[in-house]
């Protein structure tokens, strides 16, 4: 037999009326699971597509020209890339880094001319871990060497030129001062990477022959690609590079780079946790409508607890306790009722190929067609805080309710 | 804890009007009352006399309109009510009629809570409920809940739990208004024997005949006022 305490008086209220009690829990519950699939997807879509962008072309950090991003030409180059490669690695959270050239570029055969993205890179520093396109690298060979001499096409881009593996390709880009320079290249492969935008503009070299073509230094590139183990640092790590970093020479978020991803990325975060608010209202205002029913209930319980010498606020404890409580069993059912979809969602995830009309792209970056989740722990720790706040929130008016009874109104002594 | 002259409440003409609407009601018109220690008195009188006022205010569950009201020589007067509660929790025990004992708790947790409240060591608290129940006749009943035990009992329980904190006195509201005549005499007796051996005292509001005719000090009160005050030789 234990000592009667406060908690323990607060969880036996709580089951006085099941039924009441458990459908309260169920619509926490179904709100939980909501949020969880609503952020579980938001946080797995987009830190696949950030990372999926990351390794699109830029990493999650790059070092570049300060000036580069407005003025994307081949002058704003950096030199010593190894050296910031060193200091780079040095961050325990930079797994690894690749150097690379990027610029427009006209790409032309005898057949015919287009523009398009050019991106040259050293194959003993890329992999489809830092370069996902190369994953995608069909029909023919990838580069040897960073002196390689072939060139890889976007397979649009190809067919737009009417290319076949082995034909010549002549690349024209202006160099450092400003002036157009060529080089001739034998198509090596093709890239198809099922996005449009890519497959329809990419041109890719080995960076030797690039550095060559635009009288590059061995050691000078436009930029550092840098990869970390998680994308949501990349703004605290391209801020400890920023600092070490020689003049000439930024170091860059992903975000700040690619401001349309990462604009779009806002916007639809925004409108999840706008609705997640709405939702949070919604259960909140249906706990407020138990806890406030259960006091008004008890009010003439609540008065004999005064006569025996509860204090106001012990009383405003005992109903914010059960608050407290239905908080907590409601987390527990929510983890019994969210997690078995949300284990099948981890691995399976959803086809919304149907949905999204097959594929598509966003800023060039591909999007996932099977939606699955993988709730970070920061978020489904504010889920199960929001959860905990709504319902104590929701307790606040009852409990201070409970604490006004008049003793002598709701006795009744006669 | 207690005066020296043994006073526990005296109230100084206190008078108390309800206002229903436009209209005053004078509940109480100028009362003087003393209770002293072990006492074990009843007040009577007809429905709307104003007994149960007069509990209710003893009681600090209510406040006069006029008048001092003092409990062990300290007045009610310009209490908070944070003060007002402590000084229930710690002075005064109810007995209602209808037993009001929280539904979720044990007969145990029940006669308990007062000085669990109170921040009596649970060791001790537990000794003093456990004998207490063995001596209201519930012994082996304390893991019950309320709705598992009869009438009579849970009236016991009742007054275990006004009982527990050793309180200066126990205001008792028709205690016995609503068990069968059997189990009233067995709760008097109780009742007498906790008076008389442990020095409690009740004061009692009630219409029932079997508890004027216990008292030894029946104080009878009609239209707010006292109309007669005798103690049994």
């Amino acid at each position: 037999m234990q000592g009667t305490s406060l908690t323990v008086f607060a969880w036996r209220n709580l089951w006085r009326n099941r039924r009441r009690t458990l459908l309260t829990l169920a619509s926490i519950s179904f709100g939980v699971f909501l949020a969880v699939l609503m952020t579980g997807i938001t946080d797995r879509h987009y830190s696949d597509m950030i990372d999926l962008a990351a390794k699109v072309g830029s990493g999650h950090v790059t070092i570049q020209h300060p000036e580069y991003l407005d003025t994307p030409t081949m002058s704003r180059s950096v030199n010593g890339m190894e050296a910031l490669a060193a200091t780079a690695a040095a961050n325990p959270q930079v797994v690894t880094s690749a150097p690379r050239i990027l610029g427009p570029a006209m790409i032309a055969t005898a057949n015919d001319s287009f523009g398009g993205m050019l991106i040259a890179i050293d194959p003993e520093h890329e992999s489809a871990d830092t370069l996902s396109i190369l994953d995608a690298v069909e029909g023919g060979e990838m580069f040897t060497s960073a002196d390689d001499k072939g060139i890889i096409l976007g397979a649009k881009l190809a067919d737009n030129l009417g290319a076949q593996i082995g034909d010549r390709v002549v690349y024209t880009l202006t160099d450092r001062g400003g002036e157009m320079t060529s080089g001739v290249a034998r198509l090596r492969a093709r890239v198809a990477t099922g996005s449009p935008s890519i497959d329809g503009s990419l041109s890719m070299l080995a960076i030797g022959a690039l550095r060559e073509a635009l009288g590059y230094g061995p050691d000078e590139a436009t930029q550092l690609a840098i990869f970390i183990d998680d994308q949501r640092r990349s703004g605290e790590v391209a801020r400890g590079l920023r600092s070490q970093l020689p003049e000439g020479a930024t170091a860059l978020a992903w975000h700040e780079l690619q401001r349309e991803l990462s604009a779009f990325i806002a916007m639809d975060t925004g409108g999840a946790t706008f609705m997640q608010v709405v939702l949070a209202i919604l259960i909140s205002a249906g706990i407020f409508n138990t806890l406030f029913v259960s006091v008004m209930e008890r009010l003439r319980e609540f008065g004999i607890l005064l006569a025996i010498g509860f204090s106001p606020s012990r009383l405003f404890r005992l109903v914010i306790l059960e608050s407290f409580w239905l908080g907590v069993a409601g987390l527990v059912m929510s983890v019994a009722v969210t997690a078995g979809p949300y284990l099948y969602l981890v691995t399976n995830g959803l086809d919304t190929s149907g949905l999204l009309g097959g594929e598509m792209d966003i800023a060039g970056v591909g999007m996932p067609t099977h939606l699955k989740v993988g709730l970070f722990p920061a978020s489904a720790l504010l889920i199960a805080t929001a959860a905990m706040a709504a319902t104590l929130l929701a307790g606040l008016y009852p409990a201070w309710r409970a604490g006004r009874v008049e003793p002598v109104e709701s006795i009744r002594m006669v | 804890m207690s005066e020296s002259n043994g006073t526990i409440v005296s109230m100084r003409d206190v008078k108390k009007v309800y206002e229903q609407g436009s209209i005053e009601v004078h509940a109480l018109r100028g009362i003087d009352l003393t209770i002293q220690k072990g006492e074990f008195t009843a007040i009577c009188g007809p429905s709307g006399s104003g007994k149960t006022t007069t509990l209710n205010l003893i009681g600090a569950l209510d406040a006069p309109t006029s008048g001092d009201i003092t409990i062990e020589g300290e007045s009610l007067l310009g209490k908070s009510r944070k003060q007002l509660s402590q000084l229930r929790r710690d002075r005064i025990g109810f007995v209602f009629q209808a037993y009001n004992l929280m539904p979720v708790l044990t007969a145990y947790e029940n006669a308990e809570i007062v000085l669990a409240v109170q921040g009596v060591p649970y060791e001790e608290r537990h000794g003093k409920v456990m004998k207490l129940l063995a001596d209201v006749g519930l012994e082996g009943m304390e893991d019950r809940k309320p709705m598992e035990l009869s009438g009579g009992q849970q009236q016991r329980v009742a007054v275990a739990r006004a009982i527990a904190s050793n309180p200066a006195i126990v205001l008792a509201d028709e205690p016995t208004a609503n068990v069968d005549s059997e189990t009233a005499d067995r709760l008097l007796d109780m009742m007498e024997t906790l008076n008389r051996e442990a020095g409690i005292t009740f004061l009692f509001s009630t219409h029932d005949s079997r508890v004027m005719d216990r008292a030894r000090r029946v104080v009878r009160i009609v239209d707010g006022a006292v109309e007669s005050d005798e103690t049994k030789a």
